[in-house]
């Protein structure tokens, strides 16, 4: 529990409408999208950039834990408040605050939802690539601070590709402004990463600049249908290595299919073994022929079938089943780890075999999709936590995923964030060397260590 | 059953909650408020903390529980496929089952139980009204004269008339077909709102009916379907009132039931499984639940839409949350529109979220149900239309009052009333000779 004179000051800095106490909100902060919980001690919602500081000013002084939070989609433990105290919601800071259509910038405020920057910029002919599955949900905060990817990543990067500068808060209540506006500023080192997937543990940002691209022209979407879903992963590996880019390349597996197919009865082939889902997108006449040789690639690495949408609302039928993967868990189990395992591209093909293998050995099911295209697969393992034996089995598929990925020189992390959820195997990511520095450079930003503690190079469980 | 026993049963639904935040971008609660204790998965996540002992069934848990408006968009939205509305009745009724109701609703579903006094009471205060009500000059509606704490009144809110002469009172039981040959025997489901609020809207639905050639019975022994008392938690009432109904409607022989309430209609076709599970009523009830139709939907299968005349107006739709997802009815009502010759039909934005009213919510929240009510209306203006056309009687009353505080030029009308307009000028159009 925080003081009365604490809570005092905080209601003095923001109002107290926005200062929450009560039990029950405590339980409702005190989880993400993750199945961990710790309740924080207070949840206070500032409205703009001041109140922000005013709060780290008092969380400072009385060296009180600091974990910022968004609308809390996270799904590697970021926004739950490991060593309670305050709980930052940012969701008031929800203004776009200028959207530049000549220089082809927007500036938004953390609490803005994704999607409303993507719909604001297409309004004005632009577009806002990263679109992880939970934009209508989070914020660009949250998608800053985790580095948030999206089926668009194969074409055109993940959020850290777009984040032109940052204004930012600093542990003392001090304001930085890291980058610019300007694409190309290279003024030093490039502060603006540092901020950039630092998942709340060294400032809280509260403006960022986004650089935005031209809409394409047309777009096309394509499925191949393949008996065996090895042959699936082998032709993300020769579609990218034939020159073309496409925007996306999505794998589902049997798994996947046939529980969408369940869900939304739309004629998927549930017998195939796999499928992808590609969009090829710019000016009309490399569209249509880069569709054709994708197509041919998807033939000759042994797809049985290949549909290119005709319509834009076959198009939309096929993204449909994409996006509804995620509903369609619930039907196998109630809980999941969803990992977000990234490997070179050339290398999907031996995670999906690797995947499929201790799916067998553990004996659980394990739904194999993602963006094969960028190598960040969402291996999605299933289990009953209600079922303590099938839940230990769970836990270590997910240790084995993990350990699979990194030996084929793989990333922990394509989008999820490190947070808690897959800090104990940070160390074996960097090295001891880099472990180090990064709790270096965490303490010379954050002496007290009051942001985000517990979390990616301070996690205080065992390492692997 | 306890309250433990209650929350229990409702693990099954918890466990199932990835707490993903999809629910975030479709509740209308919380799009208002903006805190994350009004979403779905935050009720969830409470109902798993008290099952897990870290937190108690506080007054407080119960009015997080009670600030939804049951509109079910995230029921359809869930991804995780979570019953969030057996969720947020069964936490009502265990709360309930704790700490009580609210005085004012415990006095109101008693009364709710007795038919009879029930209906004096309604007329009663449909003479008494003028004290503390006074009227528009346009006959919108009334408005309160004084501050009424406790009873969901305001200053601004606009209430619609009670009618001194109820709908049930100024319709035989039985209403024979109009034409020569009859096609059947229709059981009429009125409901509260119907009977004594808006029975113009009652009265153009057995014209529609007798119109098409089916007899209407309109059951003097059916009352209240229950809504209003076991989506606040009183099981108790709502199984009470729900047997009464079937008792009810199953005396007379019948080859359909048709509501023209959204509520009503949810309530008869589906709601009342979650309150007959230990009712000995409950295959009666399935069997009765096959038969009911909502009015938009009686119209499409079994009336002559060719018979529907020149209706020059223009219209709009909002889809009441009991009928589209309570119902499936969303199609229907739209054919029917496009169907009149003459009328002008525009689609307004998201027409199917929820315009706030949520019976009870509006009374208890009446500011945030406002909010949630403004975009609605705004989305409606949009559309630049004359009407609004819905099929419940609750949205109606929601969204007159609050096109009456914006003096908007826009009109409420039932489905049943536009049909029925559209039934008469076919008539002059001599499409019955």
């Amino acid at each position: 529990m925080l003081k009365a004179d604490v809570l005092k000051e905080l209601t003095f800095a923001v109002g107290e409408d926005h200062v929450l106490k009560d039990s029950e909100d405590m339980i409702i902060y005190s989880n993400d999208a993750t199945m961990f919980n710790h309740s924080p001690d207070v949840v206070v919602q500032p409205g703009n950039r001041d109140e922000v500081v005013q709060v780290v000013k008092i969380a400072a002084r009385h060296k009180i834990p600091l974990t910022c939070r968004g609308s809390a989609t996270c799904l590697s433990g970021g926004t739950i408040p490991l060593k309670g105290g305050i709980v930052l919601e940012l969701t008031r800071l929800n203004h776009i605050i200028k959207l530049d259509a000549v220089n082809k910038v927007v500036v938004v405020e953390p609490g803005v939802i994704t999607f409303e920057i993507i719909t604001q910029a297409a309004k004005v002919g632009l577009l806002y690539p990263p679109d992880p599955s939970s934009m209508k949900e989070s914020t660009i905060g949250g998608n800053v601070a985790e580095c948030a990817g999206g089926p668009k990543g194969v074409k055109y990067g993940i959020t850290r590709n777009f984040v032109l500068g940052l204004e930012a808060v600093l542990p003392d209540g001090t304001v930085v402004e890291v980058g610019n506006e300007v694409d190309g500023d290279m003024c030093g080192p490039d502060w603006t990463m540092l901020f950039t997937g630092s998942e709340g543990t060294m400032a809280i940002i509260t403006s960022i600049s986004l650089r935005l691209v031209q809409v394409p022209q047309t777009k096309k979407t394509l499925m191949a249908i393949y008996e065996r879903l090895e042959d699936a992963a082998e032709t993300v590996s020769v579609t990218m290595s034939s020159g073309i880019i496409p925007t996306t390349l999505e794998l589902m597996d049997n798994l996947s299919i046939v529980s969408v197919e369940n869900y939304l009865k739309i004629g998927l082939p549930i017998k195939a073994g796999g499928l992808l889902l590609i969009e090829v997108d710019g000016v009309a006449s490399t569209v249509d022929e880069n569709a054709e040789r994708v197509s041919q690639i998807c033939k000759r690495c042994g797809a049985t079938e290949v549909k290119i949408a005709q319509t834009p609302a076959e198009a939309e039928e096929l993204w449909r089943a994409r996006r509804s993967i995620n509903p369609a868990f619930g039907q196998v189990a109630p809980c999941k780890f969803a990992e977000d395992a990234t490997v070179p591209r050339t290398l999907v093909p031996v995670l999906v075999e690797k995947v499929l293998e201790i799916q067998k050995k553990y004996d659980v099911p394990i739904f194999i999709c993602g963006h094969a295209g960028d190598g960040n697969m969402h291996p999605t393992i299933m289990f009953d936590k209600r079922d303590k034996n099938q839940m230990e089995r769970a836990e270590k598929a997910l240790d084995e995923v993990h350990v699979v990925t990194l030996e084929l020189g793989g990333t922990l992390s394509g989008e999820h964030g490190i947070g808690f959820a897959k800090a104990p195997y940070l160390r074996a990511e960097t090295g001891a060397i880099g472990y180090k520095l990064g709790q270096d450079i965490k303490t010379v930003i954050d002496p007290l260590g009051i942001m985000n503690p517990g979390k990616m190079f301070f996690y205080e469980g065992k390492l692997i | 059953m306890s309250m433990q026993e209650m929350l229990k049963e409702l693990e099954q639904e918890v466990v199932k909650c990835s707490r993903c935040g999809n629910c975030r971008s479709i509740c209308p609660v919380f799009l208002a408020e903006n805190n994350e204790n009004t979403t779905p998965r935050s009720k969830a996540r409470m109902i798993e903390a008290v099952l897990e002992g870290d937190l108690e069934v506080t007054p407080g848990v119960q009015e997080r529980f009670d600030k939804c408006l049951l509109c079910k968009a995230c029921l359809t939205h869930c991804g995780s496929g979570v019953k969030t509305d057996k969720l947020i009745m069964g936490a009502r009724a265990a709360t309930a089952e704790r700490n009580g109701l609210p005085a004012i609703k415990r006095l109101a579903f008693t009364g709710l139980r007795y038919r009879k006094l029930f209906d004096m009471f309604l007329k009663t205060g449909a003479v008494f009204q003028g004290i503390i009500f006074k009227k528009l000059p346009d006959g919108r509606g009334r408005i309160a004269r004084i501050p009424l704490p406790g009873s969901g009144l305001n200053l601004r809110r606009m209430v619609p008339e009670l009618t001194s002469n109820p709908l049930r009172s100024r319709l035989p039981k039985v209403v024979k077909a109009e034409t020569s040959s009859v096609k059947g025997r229709v059981v009429f489901f009125t409901g509260c709102t119907l009977n004594y609020i808006y029975p113009q809207a009652g009265e153009a639905v057995v014209r529609i009916l007798t119109r098409n050639g089916w007899e209407v019975i309109i059951p003097e022994e059916q009352c209240c379907c229950g809504t209003p008392a076991f989506t606040s938690g009183d099981i108790e009432t709502g199984r009470t009132l729900a047997e009464q109904n079937i008792k009810a409607l199953n005396i007379e022989k019948y080859d359909h039931i048709v509501t023209a309430c959204a509520s009503c209609g949810a309530a008869l076709k589906n709601e009342y499984e979650h309150i007959l599970q230990e009712s000995p009523l409950a295959p009666k009830w399935r069997e009765l639940a096959s038969k009911v139709l909502d009015i938009s939907q009686f119209v499409i299968q079994h009336c002559d839409m060719s018979k529907l005349g020149q209706l020059p107006l223009k219209v709009t739709y909002h889809d009441p949350c009991h009928l589209v997802r309570g119902m499936n009815v969303a199609a229907e009502p739209r054919q029917i529109l496009n169907s009149i010759p003459g009328l002008e039909y525009v689609e307004m934005k998201d027409a199917n979220r929820c315009c706030g009213a949520g019976g009870t919510f509006s009374a208890v929240y009446y500011d945030l149900s406002r909010r949630i009510n403004d975009k609605k209306l705004d989305n409606a203006e949009a559309t630049e239309m004359d009407y609004l056309v819905t099929g419940c009687s609750s949205c109606r009353m929601h969204i007159t009052d609050g096109l009456n505080q914006r003096n908007s030029t826009m009109s409420v009308l039932h489905t049943a009333e536009i049909i029925d307009m559209a039934y008469e000028a076919g008539r002059k159009e001599g499409k019955y000779a």
